[in-house]
């Protein structure tokens, strides 16, 4: 059970994660599940459920971090229009698998969620966009929508209360730019995922049109516990304006990797070394990717940032959807880069034309640079090349593949060089 | 209005113009290839980012909307840097063949390579090289030179509205593609040549033959269907290369029949110099020798006239006073489509110009084939059904139209009256009716559930009825657009500033015509009738080919076989193998003429190409047919005919003045009394004929045309149709049978398509079935394949 003093919070979506079995709707009501959703749905009003989440200060969990309750404010009501609820869970930024855990092993947490965010949106038809690798997570995921159809706890009135949703689970096809929102939407529709331009954003016109609310998994499993203890409880974890727990997904050279869910604000060096039972070599690490391969890299002199939003923009890097992957001073930089290179040419959908011709580009060179083929003006064309991608498009896949060129020019110029021109030793 | 500043000077546009809007109309340049005024914004290209006040990021200026007070900045250093990494990234897989390629001169790359690109591109790597597809007889693909800007794609979905052309792959394998690999259906294909920034989508028919420099440009009006499209036509010295739609004017597109009808212009079937039969052989020869053989045919004989409408109305009037000082008595006949003489009580011409009926709350379209008809208000409808207004259709055959009709009905021609009848009696059940419901409602016995669609559509606000050639061609014509009218008088669309009646015409200058000739109008089969009863010694034909074209080639043949034929005119087409003299007249690409659109939309040409043998303009070879003739020459010179001109008709004297001219709205004329009710039904066969109108083989332009008749090759169905069940019915097998009429037995193959309504003979390809198209009525019988 969460506890109601948020100073002794320690965890909200990973509560009930070591359970056995609570991914059976059996187990998870036994331990607290649905218990405070009639409550919800025969007290709470839309406008209030709104203002809890507002007061909350819950950010969005997914790399954004738009503020949720803001962002559920936008829709905007009465255009005879259905509002339509969507989960994003195509969890693809490398280095991140926190979802994923949710909804293995507590998918009711995400159908609670939904149920009541639903409910405040007026929303009759919801689904939940799994990536497509996950096929695991998308049976566990149907098996408990079932089991809740069954319970009457989603489909035609809701537990007597006349509020009405459905739920579906849509596997998405394995393309990472289905993250993006308005690429997944278009994915949802049946058609290619490219990003729409924004405006018109998707709570005002998003899936087939309509005013629509995408949110991630762990943004949605947090819904549950902010209502049952309120706003301000939530508010009260953490650090202000960063509240709440975040699930960090740590990967790389620490000795137990995994996800481990910390109040916000816990220090990245925390973290690693009292958590992820430190690192495999050395004392610091070289460098720490804090949030998914696509944010810009930290290394030992960020050791101490805290874990928040503020805290690694602060940093020079963002706290994205928490994919911290460690690297100690045994990592080929210039391998790793090289290889994220390849994964943005691959996904790039294409359309803008600085990033379809410039992920590929960069890749290309990144290539010769590993192999020591490249020459003093490639490095001059990945900066100019890099630099000229981000922000420059429709979507932020652009900014994600230069975040690592950047990044590694900015921290490893010399390094860069010699391996460049078959200098290095 | 918004306000905002760009580079630091306040402009004024709509709200909701998006910054590359305001910046074009404010003449700030902005360089974009992806963009297109007349296509849904895509903001791929990337190239027209712009800075924003307090923006962290460059914005993509054709996708973000202005704001109050925003101020935009199109020329920063960084700007500059951007615009040129763009140029770079679009240059790396693209090839350096500009020496080769045909849009050289006239491409947006080139154009921005020089004035943002770098001297020198630093991609070092392999290029890209893309596998070209198929895209029809007009357009020529070379992916290579690609850039991705999904003008083509966009225009397909929603333009042509066949959404056959799309995007493959993704990241920098991403290609443009036609989904499938076979001609793009679309009959406004030649546009895609035009919308492509760069040379991936070339013009086929003009592919490496000319420079865009090379090309002098003369500003004609179109004449091939009466859209009237402004058109550029483009030479190289005397020689047309080809034909382009103009900037600005009030349809961005052309059609593919308008575009290239062009090497018509330079074909064999060109009439370039007098020339009289000897020894039933045409033989080339002096004017005066023509005009002399021309006398001894016309001299106090009883002559019957049979021109185009496409001629300019300097040509028209001249007709008609070639006539009045000739023959007095003269038959006039300019429409090969029209059985029905009496007047109509809305005469041919639209009342709403084609923006006002994409803009209208309801569209119907009544018996017409639109898209082959009038391919660009085909696509006005399409751009309305995007936006999700209606359009309406009742009609014989389910013509195709690339959108979604929301409310369809086939029905035979012969249920017409039941059709209008049936709606005659659901807007009176609503409160709505006209003086004359009452004796067209007992003149008609039965009802047909059709007319619920046209009754429903009546009851908006606004109604576009768009009456065609199945209607206008009915034996009962007046009588079933004097029911439309009652309809649309009853409903309040008839009104001033509200009139919904459009006839849609069979050629150019409808509303000229129909009053300057409606005195001694008969209709083309009358003509061929009372030649073909001894009444007449001679016909004079001025640009039109009845044997080719209309409803009428066997009354014409017959006619023929008994008088001579005087053919005066551009194109020899089929009735030239039957002309006794033929007389050089100018086409429309070389003759200064005033031209009225069905809209009454008015356009002058003003700088025609040269002439390419001895044709003369129409008006003057009138004239000089009257001196020869030994009639007084009423007038010697343009001005004088166009002095003339405007004593007939008053609307135009403001015509040739450029300031007053796009002003000039010529509205079509209206029949007040003329009301009739249907006739009597009595058929002498079961089956009702519908002929189809092919835009690609329809008008002797066109089918001297070889780029043209190849694409009619592309389009064609089997010669005739009929619906399954009417076959089933009669208790036959598709193939071959007999088709009996009034003309007798024909032997012909029949297909079947259920796109055809039951009951009706759908003759495909007019013209072609030869004597079938002046049919109405007809039977099948025998015949097993």
């Amino acid at each position: 059970m969460i506890p109601s003093d948020p100073k002794q919070v320690k965890q909200i979506c990973f509560d009930r994660i070591d359970i056995p079995d609570v991914n059976t709707l059996a187990v998870a009501r036994k331990h607290g599940a649905y218990a405070f959703l009639p409550t919800v749905l025969k007290e709470f009003t839309a406008a209030k459920i709104v203002d809890e989440m507002k007061l909350s200060g819950l950010r969005g969990r997914g790399g954004a971090g738009f503020p949720t309750g803001l962002k559920w404010s936008f829709v905007p009501r009465n255009t005879g229009k259905p509002t339509y609820l969507l989960c994003n869970a195509d969890e693809g930024e490398p280095g991140t698998f926190k979802d994923r855990d949710i909804m293995r092993f507590d998918p009711h947490l995400l159908i609670e969620g939904m149920i009541m965010a639903g409910f405040a949106l007026n929303v009759r038809d919801a689904y939940i966009y799994v990536r497509g690798e996950f096929l695991h997570e998308a049976n566990v995921m149907n098996e408990a929508i079932r089991e809740a159809y069954a319970a009457n706890l989603l489909g035609e009135n809701i537990l007597g209360s006349g509020y009405s949703m459905h739920l579906t689970v849509h596997r998405g096809a394995g393309a990472y730019i289905c993250g993006e929102e308005t690429a997944l939407i278009e994915s949802l529709e049946g058609k290619p995922g490219r990003p729409r331009f924004k405006p018109p954003f998707p709570a005002v016109e998003g899936f087939y049109r309509c005013p629509t609310v995408v949110n991630n998994v762990e943004t949605l499993a947090t819904v549950p516990a902010i209502l049952e203890h309120g706003g301000a409880w939530h508010a009260a974890i953490g650090v202000p304006n960063n509240t709440g727990c975040k699930i960090f997904s740590v990967s790389g050279h620490v000795n137990k990797p995994g996800n481990y869910e910390v109040p916000m604000g816990t220090s990245l060096k925390t973290l690693i070394e009292e958590y992820c039972g430190g690192l495999q070599h050395g004392s610091v690490p070289k460098v720490v990717i804090p949030g998914g391969s696509s944010t810009p890299w930290l290394t030992a002199e960020h050791y101490e940032a805290p874990l928040t939003y503020d805290g690694m923009i602060k940093a020079g890097s963002m706290l994205g959807s928490g994919a911290i992957i460690v690297m100690d001073e045994t990592a080929d930089l210039i391998a790793v880069t090289r290889r994220l290179a390849h994964f943005y040419a691959h996904e790039s959908c294409g359309q803008c034309t600085p990033c379809r011709e410039g992920t590929g580009w960069l890749e290309r060179i990144m290539i010769r640079v590993e192999n020591g083929q490249a020459c003093a003006e490639d490095i001059q064309v990945l900066s100019d090349a890099a630099t000229h991608m981000a922000g420059r498009t429709i979507c932020a896949l652009a900014d994600g593949a230069a975040a690592p060129i950047l990044s590694m020019l900015k921290h490893f110029p010399d390094e860069v060089r010699a391996r460049a021109l078959g200098k290095a030793a | 209005m918004t306000s905002l500043f760009i580079n630091d000077q306040e402009v004024e546009v709509t709200p909701g113009t998006s910054i590359l809007e305001a910046c074009r109309q404010n003449d700030f340049d902005v360089p974009y290839f992806c963009y297109h005024p007349e296509l849904s914004v895509a903001a791929n290209c990337r190239m027209c980012l712009v800075e924003v006040e307090g923006w962290p990021k460059p914005a993509a200026s054709c996708c973000t909307p202005v704001s109050e007070g925003m101020k935009v900045k199109t020329q920063t250093e960084s700007l500059k840097k951007d615009r040129q990494m763009v140029m770079e990234y679009l240059l790396i897989h693209h090839p350096l063949d500009c020496p080769v390629c045909d849009q050289g001169g006239s491409c947006k790359l080139q154009d921005y390579a020089l004035d943002h690109g770098a001297s020198k591109g630093r991609y070092a790597e392999p290029k890209r090289a893309v596998v070209n597809y198929e895209l029809g007889p007009f357009v020529n693909t070379c992916m290579t030179r690609c850039i991705h800007c999904t003008r083509c794609v966009r225009f397909a979905d929603e333009v042509a509205g066949t959404g056959d052309i799309g995007i493959l792959n993704r990241s920098d394998h991403m290609s443009i593609a036609g989904i499938v690999e076979e001609a793009l259906e679309s009959e406004l294909s030649g546009n895609l040549p035009d919308i492509c920034p760069v040379g991936a989508l070339l013009d086929k028919p003009s592919h490496d033959v000319s420079r865009p420099w090379e090309m002098s440009h003369h500003k004609s009006t179109c004449t091939q269907c009466p859209n009237g499209c402004d058109i550029h036509i483009e030479s190289r010295g005397d020689e047309v290369m080809r034909i382009r739609p103009i900037a600005g004017s009030p349809e961005p597109w052309i059609c593919d029949r308008g575009r290239y009808v062009y090497d018509a212009f330079r074909s064999d079937a060109r009439i370039l110099e007098p020339a009289v039969r000897r020894d039933g052989e045409l033989q080339s020869v002096g004017w005066d020798e023509a005009f002399d053989r021309v006398v001894s045919l016309l001299k106090d004989k009883r002559v019957g006239i049979l021109f185009s409408p496409d001629w300019s109305v300097e040509g028209h009037t001249a007709i008609r006073m070639m006539r009045d000082t000739l023959f007095p008595d003269a038959k006039v006949a300019f429409d090969l489509h029209r059985r029905d003489m009496r007047p109509f009580a809305f005469e041919e011409g639209l009342s709403m110009t084609t923006a006002q009926i994409e803009a209208a709350d309801q569209v119907v379209v009544l018996g017409s084939d639109l898209r082959q008809r009038l391919p660009l208000l085909m696509q006005r409808l399409r751009k309305r059904g995007h936006a999700g207004k209606p359009v309406s259709r009742i009609g014989a055959m389910n013509y195709r139209t690339n959108m979604e009709i929301s409310n369809d009905a086939i029905i035979r021609p012969r249920d017409w009256p039941a059709v209008i009848a049936r709606a005659m009696e659901q807007v009176r059940d609503l409160g709505k009716t006209a003086a004359g419901f009452d004796a067209w409602l007992a003149a008609v016995p039965a009802r047909h559930e059709a007319g619920k669609i046209l009754a429903d559509a009546l009851m908006a606000e606004s109604c576009a009825l768009l009456v065609g050639e199945e209607i206008r061609s009915d034996n009962d014509a007046a009588a079933l657009i004097s029911g439309l009218d009652l309809l649309m008088r009853a409903c309040g669309h008839a009104e001033t500033g509200s009139d919904g009646r459009n006839l849609i015409p069979e050629g150019m200058s409808a509303q000229i015509l129909s009053s300057v000739f409606a005195d001694v109008r008969v209709s083309a089969g009358d003509l061929f009738a009372a030649a073909g009863a001894g009444e007449l010694d001679a016909i004079v034909v001025v640009g039109s080919d009845p044997l080719g074209d209309g409803l009428f080639p066997t009354a014409a043949t017959a006619a023929l076989d008994k008088v001579p034929l005087i053919q005066i005119g551009s194109i020899a087409g089929r009735i030239g193998e039957r002309a006794e003299v033929q007389l050089p007249a100018a086409a429309y690409s070389e003759t200064e003429g005033t031209f009225v659109n069905m809209e009454g939309r008015v356009r002058v040409a003003t700088n025609p190409i040269r002439s390419l043998g001895q044709e003369r303009p129409l008006w003057k070879v009138m004239m000089r047919l009257v001196q020869v003739m030994g009639g007084e020459v009423p007038v010697v010179s343009l001005d004088e005919l166009r002095a003339a001109i405007v004593a007939r008709v008053p609307e135009l004297a403001g015509a040739w003045s450029a300031t007053e001219q796009d002003k000039l709205l010529l509205a079509p004329r209206r029949n007040r009394t003329s009301s009739f009710t249907p006739s009597k039904q009595k058929h002498a066969f079961d089956l009702d004929v519908v002929s189809r109108y092919s835009m690609y083989r329809e008008g002797m332009w066109v089918r001297a045309s070889k780029l043209l008749s190849e694409a009619a090759m592309l389009h064609c169905l089997d010669d005739l149709l009929v619906h399954p069940d009417t076959l089933a019915e009669a208790g036959l097998q598709p193939g071959e049978m007999v088709v009996r009429s009034f003309l007798g037995e024909t032997a012909c193959h029949v297909g079947v398509r259920e796109d055809v309504s039951p009951g009706v003979l759908f003759v495909s390809r007019r013209g072609v079935a030869g004597a079938l198209s002046d049919l109405d009525v007809a039977s099948l019988a025998g015949g097993q394949s």
